[in-house]
């Protein structure tokens, strides 16, 4: 076991790895499992089987049937629930300390799940309603349609639900396949936050998953086109608004530039951004706003925004105009700083409650293998500069046409 | 393992009403302004104004312009959050505990001296059109708004966008008249928690609100409740339909709202609750179910609700009132004690977060005019046995029901 920038990591003899972080002025803890599997692992007969295999695990194992998960869960008073992404999916509780024990033997048993076949067709129909319900959300479908037209024929561009016609056609034994052959100790990770000693960690671990069989490891990924370009535009009647996107290749996950990118997104379309003082305040679009959307192996700068729908070319306009002046004069130093105050504030919330310490340390551990303590991310900030931004912006040009998403009640653009 | 909190609690010279909470050991203060002047407020041709005003207050002040305004709260890596209520408009703010005077001047500047420039008023009026647009866009939002109106009455019932003409009406001089005549002293209620010295806290209040208009206390009246039971559909071109029902729950301060609490939570306070095990788990009808209460001041509103596929609309609707009903029939000890867990063990663990406990002391004072130590609230709730929720449910029957759909089609066979 060792010790390593403040987080305690340990690895059982089978591959499972454990991560905690202390935060002893608490009296909570924050407990879960990420699983190194998501929507881009999947292949196009399996699209959606991630997220589907997420809710079996809620659903029974050899210990409990759903009925006994649930009240276990509710009987700790736990703050719980799970979720499946393009690349991860994650378990996990927020328990009074007492409960840590507790609290991570049900999620390990719902690690073991049985996937039972006479729960699958009922949870089927619960992730149809789901799928109906993210229809109904703009947000959601312009998120969807992003992927799938930027990324197409590659695994990205699958929605993490799957589709109607995917998830009606999937069967248990194909979910069970996939089930066994992600979930294994290789391919997870037990983090811990709170207020808790790591030794009883490691110990609770080993006595709980130390019999875990290891397995191969996941199929390696396929990097996609970093390429953005291109008019990709969706009509759906029902909506009253027109989502309006303009997107540019950015830092993955993984790459160095990535903090000086949040900075940039953060100066052009954050809180009191020059978004908002040019686009919202003048009465363009209610929502606006620019960010870093990554993955392990690509990332794209995406500023965007919702508006009436004639009002799309003005949106459009006004984005890009804003980003051109970015592009051509840069930040100014009181920019720089007024972010770095901000994530400061925001560091000294983060690090009051293990739940959001939990949530925030998940891609970092599993891109990297362990976060970054807040020290160390105030020290990027502090580092970071105009001449930093100028760089970045010459290794992630902003400055061509990039890539155009449209969609709402307007064909658009023509 | 809990950990010291000490409650203060008195009327400020410059006429504020003051709670605070030490609490050592964190590592940000959290500072709640409240000012009674809500959605009630409103002339009926403005509604809207509440909103309009709380958007506009921070966009600039006799000594800032607008940006100056965010820039200075920038400079302390602070924001302030607004939201327009009922009856009263909160300012939220979190910070880092060395800023915090910083922040309470602030939010004094923007109160007592807001400039509104007729720029941003009138880019806040087009951005107040775009929500009731985007809202359109939002089903559970745009249902809550419609059942709104028969839950509580055209008062209560309001919306705090209001609609598309009576913003029309609003004038940059009714945001003023609002302001002058609803934001004072004596109409305030400021809660701060963290790492803080109590008494420096409250000399720095004081000394940035002294003067500011009355400093007589105005208190705040309660405004009855009207209800209009009945089933009523909208529609509207959707994948799903969008099903709410409410009916008459107690207030904040009645000493049957902790036993609704638990009652609350044996009906939808986890996924082992009934609703999620009947309408979901057994059933498959739903993604989304669930039950909450809602508390005007002196108040209280019981809300159900779900959304699935039309042809499931019935059977949904009819499984959410079935349980509702069942409550009186059948809960068990197991249940009453998993439910009461499920409050206290989430007392605790949401009680890291030095914001979300000073809302708390908000609301305490707010309702309750005194602060409630987090001792008190959780013996309440252990103190709940199954009579008492038998009690409550044979007092408060649910033989009244107000029901709104939104989707493509109506109930066809639901009878309340």
């Amino acid at each position: 076991m060792t010790q390593s920038n403040g987080f305690h990591e340990h690895t059982l003899d089978n591959g499972l790895r454990i991560v905690v972080e202390q935060m002893p002025h608490v009296q909570s803890v924050a407990a879960g499992f990420l699983v190194r599997t998501g929507a881009r692992d999947e292949t196009p007969d399996l699209a959606g089987v991630s997220h589907f295999v997420e809710h079996m695990c809620f659903k029974g194992t050899n210990k409990r049937g759903w009925e006994q998960i649930t009240r276990d869960f509710d009987d700790m008073g736990s703050t719980y629930n799970a979720y499946t992404s393009k690349e991860r999916t994650v378990y996990f509780g927020w328990v009074r300390i007492e409960d840590l024990e507790r609290q991570v033997e049900l999620l390990a048993d719902m690690m073991q799940s049985t996937m039972p076949s006479e729960e699958f067709d009922m949870e089927k129909n619960v992730i149809l309603e789901e799928i109906a319900m993210s229809d109904d959300s703009l947000e959601r479908k312009v998120y969807d349609l992003m992927h799938e037209r930027l990324y197409p024929k590659h695994s990205l561009s699958w929605p993490v639900l799957g589709t109607t016609e995917s998830i009606t056609a999937l069967s248990r034994d194909s979910l069970h396949g996939y089930f066994a052959d992600r979930y294994h100790p290789g391919n997870m990770v037990l983090i811990v936050t709170g207020a808790v000693e790591p030794k009883t960690v490691y110990d609770i671990a080993q006595r709980i998953c130390g019999d875990w069989k290891p397995a191969t490891p996941r199929p390696d990924r396929v990097a996609p086109p970093k390429e953005l370009t291109g008019v990709h535009k969706g009509v759906v009647d029902r909506f009253q608004r027109q989502a309006v996107g303009v997107l540019f290749p950015a830092p993955s996950a993984s790459h160095e530039d990535r903090d000086v990118g949040d900075l940039v997104a953060s100066i052009l379309g954050g809180r009191n951004s020059r978004f908002f003082w040019n686009i919202v305040q003048t009465g363009i679009a209610a929502h606006v706003a620019a960010g870093r959307l990554d993955y392990c192996d690509v990332g794209m700068m995406l500023a965007f925004g919702f508006t009436e729908p004639d009002k799309a070319d003005e949106l459009l306009n006004a984005m890009k105009t804003q980003i051109a002046v970015l592009c051509e004069k840069g930040v100014t130093e009181d920019e720089v700083q007024r972010v770095r105050n901000r994530v400061a504030t925001s560091l000294a919330s983060e690090g009051e409650a293990p739940y959001y310490r939990f949530m925030q340390m998940i891609q970092e551990i599993d891109i990297f293998g362990l976060p970054r303590t807040v020290e160390e991310r105030l020290a990027v900030l502090e580092k970071a500069s105009p001449a930093a931004v100028r760089e970045y912006l010459s290794n992630w040009p902003m400055s061509g046409d990039g890539a155009i998403i449209s969609l709402g009640p307007r064909d658009w653009p023509a | 393992m809990e950990r010291s909190e000490t409650y203060h609690h008195r009327r400020l010279d410059c006429g504020i009403e003051f709670a605070a909470m030490e609490m050592p050991g964190r590592h940000t203060a959290a500072l709640n302004n409240r000012v009674a002047a809500g959605m009630v407020d409103e002339s009926e041709l403005l509604l809207g104004l509440g909103s309009i005003v709380e958007q506009t207050i921070s966009k600039g002040t006799a000594s800032k312009s607008a940006r100056d305004v965010s820039d200075a709260f920038d400079a302390i890596g602070a924001q302030s959050v607004g939201g327009v209520g009922r009856q009263s408009t909160v300012l939220r703010c979190g910070c880092l505990p060395d800023h915090l005077d910083q922040a309470i001047a602030l939010h004094a500047e923007i109160l007592r001296t807001p400039s509104f420039p007729q720029e941003y008023f009138d880019v806040a009026i087009q951005l107040a059109q775009q929500e009731l647009t985007a809202m359109e866009d939002d089903p559970q939002e745009l249902a809550s708004r419609l059942i709104a109106r028969n839950a509580y009455g055209p008062l209560l019932g309001r919306h705090e966008l209001g609609t598309k003409e009576t913003l029309g009406r609003i004038s940059r001089d009714d945001v003023v008249s609002f302001w002058k005549k609803n934001f004072s002293a004596g109409r305030m209620q400021i809660c701060v928690g963290g790492p803080i010295d109590v008494d420096a806290v409250a000399d720095a209040i004081d000394r940035h609100f002294q003067g500011f208009g009355d400093s007589k206390p105005a208190g705040i009246e309660n405004i009855p409740v009207e209800f209009s039971p009945g089933v009523r559909h909208q529609h509207k071109e959707l994948e799903q339909e969008h099903i709410l029902m409410c009916w008459p729950g107690v207030a904040a301060t009645d000493k049957e709202h902790p036993v609704e609490r638990v009652m609350l939570g044996i009906l939808s306070g986890g996924m082992s609750s009934r609703l999620f095990t009947e309408v979901r788990e057994k059933l498959g009808l739903v993604y989304w179910v669930g039950a909450w209460n809602e508390h005007p001041r002196g108040a209280g509103m019981m809300f159900a609700g779900a959304s699935t596929t039309p042809a499931r609309c019935d059977q949904t609707a009819r499984t959410l009132l079935r349980e509702i009903d069942r409550l009186a029939e059948d809960i068990t000890q197991e249940e009453l004690v998993r439910a009461k867990i499920g409050i206290t063990a989430k007392m605790q663990t949401h009680g890291d977060i030095t914001r979300a406990r000073v809302g708390e002391l908000s609301s305490d004072i707010y309702h309750h005019g005194r602060p409630r130590p987090a001792d008190e609230r959780k013996a309440e709730i252990e103190a709940v046995t199954i009579d008492d929720v038998r009690g409550y449910l044979a007092s408060h029957p649910r033989d009244q029901l107000c029901v709104q759909t939104l989707g493509p089609r109506p109930l066809e066979e639901f009878q309340a």
